[in-house]
């Protein structure tokens, strides 16, 4: 797990660290750093997989200009990454390693290094999401969700029963369908489709609402048999009705608490966006998984919203979204 | 053969803060009443204080116009807020932190000017709290150490016998239960009092106690008398 991010320098983050949990919702105005804490963290996996540059080849000196530091948790407390980046354009290409001395530390590095490779981001698209997608990118979900039918049917090919877990969840949260349609298309492609229930009218992707296509690549995550190390998904919230919401975040605590869901798998932590004050009062219970992002100026910063000692006395006479929406947290634009 | 005349079903609207909630009250105010209801569509909802009290009154003007509801149900979690007590009834008392009085309150204010509609005065009230949350009801008669008392006395003590996270570990196994899970639990567990909801008005004497009684309060006929 990345445990923090520290920015120096970068973008509007002048000086900003970031604690992160299993689970992190941020939240903040627009240009206050969300994005950019998921693209540093896309950056470390691109460089994660080149040639990195060892601590001890800088011989003490640390990348000169903005740089982003990562910390990790258990087994590769010892171990941190640095990526250094270009003053004048803003671009990271320099990845400093420091871990420590021997085979023992190497061999950290290479296990931390395979799971860095794992870290995935999404931003789902709709209009990619109703095209016919090739059968053969089935293997993995694309960031945009655009191979959205041809991994649900090499999930339905290779693991049905993962598959069958996925469309009952479908079919609870949506009732208004019977069952997932991946029929075949042009030039070895494959479509997605919905029954409706109590018939057998199909309705093709083109004609499924935003948010329920939505929804289905987020169920294609969190029921996905081998899910990646992080996933950060932008706009949690995006097309899904208010009361659709607790939906959303059960199906995102599923990756990140897969015991409490009954799974004998590692733990995916999840860095998610949303601009949805209904999303935050959901998490009425568990403050410290909210980081707000705040914006002072042309210089943001992050904090944890259980670092605002009166939180408690806050909540008790109003909703979370609404003490973020009064200003009274920090994190609206104009500041 | 003919018997003494058929009430018609009561038709009850439930205002709560989750649907696990709901679930749990639709089958608590059947076991008060003693008969079954029929639940007014569609299902109200609100994201916890103090959005029920700020949406209370168009909900109640909403059923009073244009539903044939009979009655509203309210139950809210008292999270740290002061608990309903015996000395909160007295004729003009209220409580400006009890959400118990609160809702009261907003209840006399939305139903004191309305005309008569739908062949009624009024819709009729009926407010409960769950102290501190819902879980505390769903562990009634599992947990003893769960009980409004144990609560009072530790809020006044400064320190609570059990957080809201803690009650819902002990209820779900998890303190991120899934929703059909939360909800799953909650059904399971109230109708562990079918035919006998003294326990739970015992253990919550205010919080379920005064649900119970303004729902029983229904069939009397002074239920059309303003409220107090």
């Amino acid at each position: 797990m990345i445990t923090a991010v520290h920015f120096r320098n970068f973008k509007v983050l002048r000086s900003a660290a970031v604690r992160l949990e299993p689970f992190n919702l941020l939240i903040g105005p627009n240009g206050s750093g969300k994005t950019s804490l998921i693209q540093a963290m896309l950056r470390l996996r691109t460089l994660a997989a080149l040639p990195v540059t060892h601590a001890h080849e800088l011989e003490g000196q640390r990348p000169e200009g903005p740089r982003i530091e990562f910390a990790f948790g258990a087994p590769f407390r010892e171990v941190r990454v640095i990526l250094g980046c270009n003053t004048d354009e803003l671009v990271c290409n320099q990845l400093v390693v420091d871990h420590p001395p021997g085979a023992d530390g190497e061999r950290q590095w290479t296990e931390l290094r395979d799971w860095l490779r794992s870290i995935r981001a999404y931003l789902f698209d709709h209009y990619a999401m109703a095209v016919p997608a090739k059968r053969a990118d089935g293997a993995e979900l694309a960031s945009n969700a655009g191979n959205l039918a041809a991994v649900l049917a090499a999930r339905r090919a290779a693991e049905p029963a993962a598959m069958a877990l996925l469309e009952d969840e479908f079919r609870r949260v949506m009732p208004e369908f019977s069952a997932l349609v991946l029929r075949d298309a042009p030039d070895d492609r494959v479509e997605l489709a919905a029954r409706l229930a109590g018939g057998d009218e199909v309705v093709a992707a083109d004609s499924l609402s935003q948010g329920t296509l939505y929804f289905l690549a987020i169920l294609a995550l969190a029921y996905a048999p081998r899910p990646p190390g992080v996933v950060c998904l932008e706009e949690a919230d995006r097309g899904v009705h208010p009361r659709m919401l607790r939906e959303v975040r059960d199906a995102l605590y599923r990756l990140s608490y897969p015991r409490d869901a009954g799974l004998d798998r590692a733990p995916v932590q999840v860095v998610t966006t949303t601009h949805s004050p209904y999303l935050l009062d959901l998490f009425r219970d568990h403050p410290e998984e909210i980081v707000l992002a705040d914006k002072q100026g042309q210089a943001a910063t992050f904090k944890r919203l259980t670092d605002r000692e009166d939180l408690r006395e806050l909540m008790q006479e109003a909703n979370l979204g609404d003490l973020w929406y009064s200003g009274i947290l920090g994190g609206v634009p104009g500041q | 053969m003919s018997g003494a005349p058929v009430a018609p079903r009561l038709r009850i609207a439930l205002l709560s803060e989750s649907p696990a909630d709901e679930a749990a009250l639709r089958v608590l105010v059947e076991f008060v009443l003693g008969e079954p209801f029929t639940a007014v569509p569609p299902s109200l909802r609100a994201r916890g204080w103090p959005s029920v009290e700020q949406v209370l009154p168009s909900v109640i003007r909403h059923l009073h116009f244009n539903t044939a509801a009979d009655g509203l149900v309210v139950v809210v979690d008292s999270d740290d807020s002061p608990v309903h007590q015996p000395e909160h009834e007295a004729p003009g008392y209220h409580h400006p932190y009890c959400r118990v009085c609160r809702l009261r309150a907003v209840f006399r204010r939305a139903t004191k000017n309305l005309p008569p509609s739908h062949g009624r005065s009024r819709v009729l009230r009926a407010v409960g709290l769950c102290v501190p949350a819902l879980e505390a009801w769903l562990l009634c008669g599992r947990d003893t150490s769960v009980t409004e008392a144990a609560w009072t006395e530790g809020q006044a003590a400064g320190r609570p016998p059990y957080t809201r996270r803690e009650l819902k570990w002990r209820v779900y196994g998890t303190e991120r239960p899934s929703l059909p899970h939360e909800v799953k639990r909650a059904v399971q567990e109230v109708s562990r009092h079918r035919g006998d909801v003294r326990r739970l008005e015992n253990d919550f004497p205010q919080g379920f106690g005064v649900l119970a009684r303004d729902l029983r309060g229904w069939r009397e006929p002074a239920a059309a008398a303003p409220d107090r």
